[in-house]
């Protein structure tokens, strides 16, 4: 099969945009690899804790006569946008293939679900209304407005590098707030693409700045800003947690997204025929590389019959996934996004093999279609006979990594649910409307599926999470999303 | 050949799309007397390659199993051969026309059918192209 034209044809080197100017860090530069090829496609500087700052100032300059604009001011500006992304729609989808690793057709989904947000935010002349009541008292009105706050940030991971910016920005920006985005210093290429296209929907300078550099250096540097308002996080479960007690620390607001270990449930009743792809979606999309993939499957009913047919269905659609570039259309799983990544995930599986869980599909043993370099492939992998105890079914992998488990009964498999200390999604997978409902009421997740293999709420939903899975209050996205970026403001008026 | 991915369905369907109306503005140019009804057909072709593209575009996210939904959608039964012999009669080139059309009806509605649990919007677009091509049959027939 052919491949699509690559649309980074030389090494490109990026820049910040600050105050609507592109600027040349003087920080050290690191090379971005393309994990399919192994070549190097750009190279991202460390930003200086100085340069934080400029772009800290530039956002601050920019702020009152952006929060002065009029919402519909504001949201031509992203009604520009969106249509920008559109006509660059194909570009922006293969370069984060080319930098992540990820299938074209994850590309695309992930494209279209982050213009999601921008169309999204564009109701902001709706959305962020307030509401009022007349005679609250005899003769007095009481009413709440909604006003932005100042400068937030958002740090980024890698795993969805264009996507994950966009659940928070769009909504900062209608609402009147300036953002300093932190691309994934792994990733950042198609954030350097959005910038160029946000620079040509003509934003007030300062308004949307980037800054690029290390997670930690730049992390701390805006927590510790005076100038900054809250912090957006997507990242590891440490990391969030970290992020939310500094935030408390330095009174700032926080949204953070951390880790997850999903359990999928497979009850005896389920569709099979469709069951299996969405399972594969779930397990081995993105490589294993979203916090809403599937880890543990988990298989219910003591009859052996079903168990093997599930194990069978599961293990034989697993071993034939296509594996190689992910602008090659017919491949079905991308590279791991670096080499270091899928020692991290080879780790895991020698955990599993020493601790007795038994391997029945071995990915290290990878075919790659097409003459592609070993460095981060890694083929899908299944564990049968894992028990909670055991690290594999503890830890968020963060790779093709699905374990099989069995439950006797939908009591004992929310049970397992619940030993995880994570909470971001679960799925049921059923032909019984009970056995569904009573698991959308009982299992503590944020996010739960119903014959979904991956449950992300849609732009105008909140991205939701429990326990260690999220820190913070209000979710990303939607009207939560507009509440976190606005502080709520009541008048009581009297007229004599 | 196996078709396997979304990605991969759109560009072959794109590729059916685009091949036929070619054959059409064949054949109106060397048929007068239909050329009417070949342009149009031309025309709905490209329409055609524009809305399976859109349709796509507009629905795909990661939450749904393009990778997974056309396991074993052999494309090798739905290939089509559009070239066209030096002064072949009108009927045998109706005819032609004819078997083309219901390949491509026939891809249509096999890719719609597997993916109808997951995709949604991808095969109903694709069976709503696939009855229109009962009534392009008609047409031919006609002729």
């Amino acid at each position: 099969m052919a491949i699509l034209e690559e649309p980074i044809k030389e090494v490109m080197v990026l820049k910040n945009y600050v105050g609507g100017e592109w600027v040349q860090s003087k920080g050290e530069l690191q090379d971005i690899v393309n994990p399919a090829t192994a070549r190097v496609i750009a190279k991202v500087p460390y930003s200086t804790r100085e340069e934080v700052d400029e772009a800290v100032q530039a956002a601050k300059q920019a702020y009152p006569e952006w929060a002065r604009t009029t919402p519909l001011g504001r949201v031509r500006h992203l009604f520009r946008f969106k249509e920008l992304l559109e006509d660059n729609f194909e570009e922006i989808s293969r370069i984060q293939t080319m930098e992540h690793g990820k299938t074209i057709d994850e590309s695309r989904g992930e494209t279209r679900r982050g213009i999601e947000n921008v169309e999204v935010a564009t109701g902001i002349p709706t959305l962020m209304m307030g509401y009022n009541l007349e005679d609250i008292a005899s003769g007095i009105d009481e009413y709440l407005i909604r006003q932005p706050l100042g400068v937030f940030s958002c740090i980024a991971p890698f795993n969805f590098p264009f996507m994950i910016p966009l659940w928070f920005t769009p909504y900062a920006l209608a609402t009147g707030n300036c953002m300093i985005v932190k691309p994934s210093s792994r990733c950042p290429i198609t954030q350097a693409r959005v910038i160029e296209l946000v620079d040509e929907a003509g934003f007030p300078p300062g308004i949307w700045n980037v800054v690029h550099g290390s997670g930690s250096m730049i992390s701390s540097a805006l927590m510790e800003h005076p100038d900054i308002e809250g912090i957006t996080f997507v990242g590891s479960t440490a990391v969030a947690k970290e992020i939310y007690r500094e935030c408390g620390q330095f009174g700032k607001r926080v949204i953070a997204q951390g880790g997850a270990k999903n359990f999928m449930v497979i009850m005896p009743d389920a569709d099979l025929g469709n069951t299996i792809p969405a399972l594969m979606t779930s397990f081995y999309g993105n490589t294993g590389q979203r916090c809403l993939s599937g880890a543990n499957a988990v298989v219910v009913g003591e009859e052996d019959a079903f168990y093997q047919q599930f194990k069978e269905a599961f293990v034989g659609a697993a071993s034939r996934i296509k594996m190689g570039y992910g602008l090659d259309e017919s491949v079905q799983m991308g590279p791991m996004q670096s080499k270091k990544a899928k020692e991290r995930v080879l780790g895991y599986i020698e955990k599993g093999i020493k601790e007795g869980a038994k391997i029945i599909l071995d990915g290290r043993k990878a075919k790659i279609a097409g003459n592609y370099p070993e460095t981060c492939f890694l083929a899908a992998t299944v564990f049968e006979d894992v028990t909670l105890d055991m690290t594999i079914a503890k830890d968020e992998i963060f790779g093709p990594v699905g374990n099989i488990m069995r439950a006797k009964d939908l009591d004992e498999a929310i049970e397992m649910i619940h030993t995880s200390p994570y909470g971001n999604e679960a799925s049921i997978f059923t032909s019984s409307g009970k056995s569904a409902r009573e698991f959308q009421h009982r299992v503590n997740c944020g996010n739960i599926g119903i014959n979904v293999g991956i449950a992300a709420p849609m732009a105008f939903f909140p991205f939701s999470g429990m326990k260690d899975s999220f820190f913070g209050i209000l979710h990303g996205q939607g009207q939560e999303a507009i509440r976190f970026f606005t502080e709520s403001k009541v008048v009581i008026q009297r007229w004599w | 050949m196996q078709l396997t991915t979304a990605s991969q369905i759109i560009s072959f369907a794109k590729e059916l799309e685009d091949k036929a109306a070619k054959l059409y503005q064949e054949l109106a140019a060397r048929y007068p007397e239909a050329k009417e009804v070949f342009l149009s057909f031309a025309k709905e072709n490209k329409k055609n390659e524009i809305v399976v593209q859109r349709t796509y575009n507009e629905v795909v996210t990661d939450a749904i199993e393009t990778g997974f939904s056309f396991e074993g959608l052999e494309a090798d039964p739905y290939m089509i051969d559009v070239d066209l012999a030096q002064n072949v009669p009108l009927s045998s080139a109706i005819k032609k026309a004819e078997e083309i059309e219901e390949r491509i009806q026939n891809f249509y509605t096999t890719a719609a059918e597997m993916s109808k649990g997951l995709l949604a919007d991808i095969p109903r677009t694709f069976e709503r192209i696939a009855k229109k091509r009962t009534e392009r049959k008609g047409k031919l027939t006609s002729l």
